[in-house]
C-alpha cells in the first residue's frame, strides 16, 4: 500500500497542478524536435532587415565634421529662402539679415573645416543628409504647400529653429570633444548661432516682454523667447508649420541635434 | 561604436587644480556682472520693461555664480572681481549708457568664458561654462535688438577676454617634512 492512498482530494489537485506547471516550464526552456527555428517566431508579421551601425569611431574630427555639415544645412536653407522669394510682406526687410546669417555660416563652415583638417580629418563641405531628410525637407514642403497663408513667417520659424539646433549642437559636442582648445573653438561659433536665434526670435515675438519665457494664454503653448532659459538647453526643438487644419492647428515638427546615426563619420563623404 | 586605439585618454570629469583657478575667476566675474545689473536696476533710470529684462539677466548671472560655486566647493573664493565691477560701474550714467555698457560686459563675459573653456580639462566645468556662453551671447544680442534692432550690434563683438593666463597644472608634490 503506498502513501497516495492517503492523499486528500485537495492535496491531489495541488500535486497535479504543480506537475503541469513544471512540465510546461521545462517544455518552454528546451528546443522542440522537428521545429525549424525562426527569427519571426514571436512576432506578428515580418521583421524588416536592419542594417547595424558598423564599427565607427566618434573622434573629435567626426564631431566637428558633423557641426560643419549643419552649417551647410543652414547655408542651403537660407539660399533656398532667398532664391525662392519666400520672404514676403512684412518679412521682406529680413533679406539683409538672412544674407548676413548665410555669410556667417559660410565663415563658420570654413573655420570648423580648417580645424578638422588641422586635426588630421577630411573637410566636410555639404549638408547633413539626415537633418535634411528628417527636418528641413519636410518643413519646406509644409511651408511651400498650397494654402499656407503664413509661408513667410514659417520660414522665419524654421530659420529660428535651425539656429537653435546649431547652437545646441555646438554646446552639446563640448561634452564629447577631448581637446580643450576645440571646445573653445566650437563655442566661438556656437555663441554666434545663439545671436542669430535672438534676432529671429525678436522678429517672431518682439519686445521686452518677449525676451524671457512666456506662454500663449489661448493655446497654453510656450511662445518664442529670445532667452528661453538661464542656461543653454539641450532639448527637443518643437515648431509648428504649414497651413492650419480645420481646427486651426499647424503641423508640429520636432528637431534634435544629430545623434549616432546622424554623425558625419570619417567614411561619410559628400 | 568604439574608441580609436590612438585616441587620447578620456578627459577628467571633475575640475583639475588649474581648472579651479580659472573657474574661480569666472565665478568672481559673474558676481561682478550680477552687481552691475543691480546697480543699473537701482539707478531709477529704467522703464518697467527694461527693469524686467535686467532683473532676469541679473538672476541669470547669480545662477551662474551659484553653479560655479557648487562645482568648486571649498575652492570657491566667492568674492566679486572689483576691477571688473569698478571699470563698468562708473559708466552706468544714462539709459543708453546702461544698455551699451551692459552689452559690452556681456560680450566681454562671452569672450572670457570662451577663453577659459579652451583651457579647461574637466568635462563638468567645460559643459557648465558652455551652457553659460550661449545665454550670455543671447543677452548681448538682446541689447542689440532692443529698443531698436541693430543687426551689427546684435551679432558683432570686438570684446577681449579678461581670463588670466592659464596656470600650469597644480602639482601635488608634498614638500619634504623635516624629521
Amino acid at each position: 500500500m503506498n502513501d497516495f492512498n492517503n492523499l486528500t482530494r485537495r492535496e491531489l489537485l495541488k500535486i497535479s497542478g504543480l506537475s503541469i506547471a513544471g512540465i510546461t516550464f521545462l517544455a518552454s526552456c528546451g528546443a522542440q524536435s522537428g521545429v525549424v527555428e525562426s527569427s519571426n517566431i514571436a512576432t506578428a508579421g515580418t521583421v524588416p532587415p536592419t542594417t547595424a551601425l558598423g564599427q565607427v569611431v566618434i573622434s573629435d574630427t567626426v564631431l566637428l565634421r558633423t557641426a560643419a555639415s549643419l552649417e551647410y544645412n543652414a547655408i542651403d536653407t537660407y539660399t533656398q529662402v532667398l532664391d525662392s522669394g519666400l520672404l514676403t510682406g512684412d518679412y521682406v526687410s529680413l533679406k539683409d539679415a538672412v544674407k548676413r546669417f548665410r555669410e556667417d555660416h559660410v565663415g563658420h563652415a570654413a573655420a570648423i573645416n580648417a580645424l578638422v583638417v588641422g586635426y588630421g580629418g577630411k573637410a566636410h563641405e555639404c549638408a547633413n543628409t539626415r537633418v535634411n531628410n528628417l527636418y528641413i525637407d519636410p518643413a519646406l514642403k509644409l511651408i511651400t504647400a498650397d494654402g499656407n497663408a503664413d509661408a513667410a513667417r514659417d520660414v522665419v520659424t524654421l530659420a529660428h529653429a535651425l539656429e537653435n539646433l546649431a547652437t545646441q549642437t555646438y554646446q552639446g559636442i563640448v561634452a564629447l570633444l577631448t581637446e580643450p582648445r576645440l571646445r573653445g573653438n566650437a563655442m566661438r561659433v556656437g555663441q554666434d548661432e545663439a545671436r542669430h536665434a535672438v534676432v529671429l526670435a525678436q522678429v517672431l515675438n518682439p519686445g521686452y516682454s518677449a525676451v524671457g519665457p512666456t506662454t500663449d494664454e489661448a493655446t497654453g503653448k510656450a511662445k518664442v523667447a529670445s532667452v528661453p532659459s538661464a542656461f543653454g538647453a539641450l532639448a527637443v526643438i518643437q515648431i509648428s508649420l504649414g497651413a492650419a487644419n480645420s481646427e486651426g492647428a499647424k503641423t508640429s515638427l520636432s528637431m534634435e541635434t544629430p545623434s549616432l546615426n546622424g554623425l558625419v563619420y570619417d567614411e561619410v563623404s559628400c | 561604436m568604439k574608441t580609436s586605439p590612438s585616441a587620447p585618454p578620456a578627459p577628467p570629469k571633475m575640475p583639475t587644480g588649474a581648472d579651479k583657478q580659472l573657474l574661480d575667476f569666472a565665478l568672481s566675474a559673474e558676481l561682478s556682472v550680477h552687481d552691475l545689473y543691480l546697480k543699473a536696476i537701482d539707478s531709477g533710470m529704467l522703464s518697467a520693461d527694461e527693469k524686467l529684462v535686467m532683473q532676469m539677466f541679473s538672476d541669470h548671472h547669480k545662477a551662474y555664480a551659484q553653479s560655479l560655486n557648487g562645482l568648486l566647493g571649498k575652492a570657491a573664493s566667492n568674492t566679486r572681481n572689483e576691477g571688473l565691477y569698478l571699470t563698468y560701474a562708473s559708466q552706468l550714467t544714462s539709459v543708453q549708457a546702461i544698455s551699451r555698457v551692459l552689452q559690452s560686459v556681456e560680450n566681454t563675459m562671452v569672450a572670457t568664458h570662451t577663453d577659459i573653456l579652451s583651457s579647461l580639462e574637466g568635462i563638468d566645468g567645460a559643459t557648465l561654462v558652455a551652457s553659460i556662453i550661449t545665454v550670455e551671447a543671447r543677452h548681448a544680442a538682446v541689447f542689440g535688438t532692443l529698443p531698436n534692432a541693430n543687426l551689427s550690434s546684435a551679432l558683432n563683438s570686438a570684446a577681449s577676454s579678461l581670463a588670466p593666463n592659464v596656470a600650469p597644472a597644480a602639482t601635488t608634490t608634498e614638500t619634504t617634512v623635516a624629521p
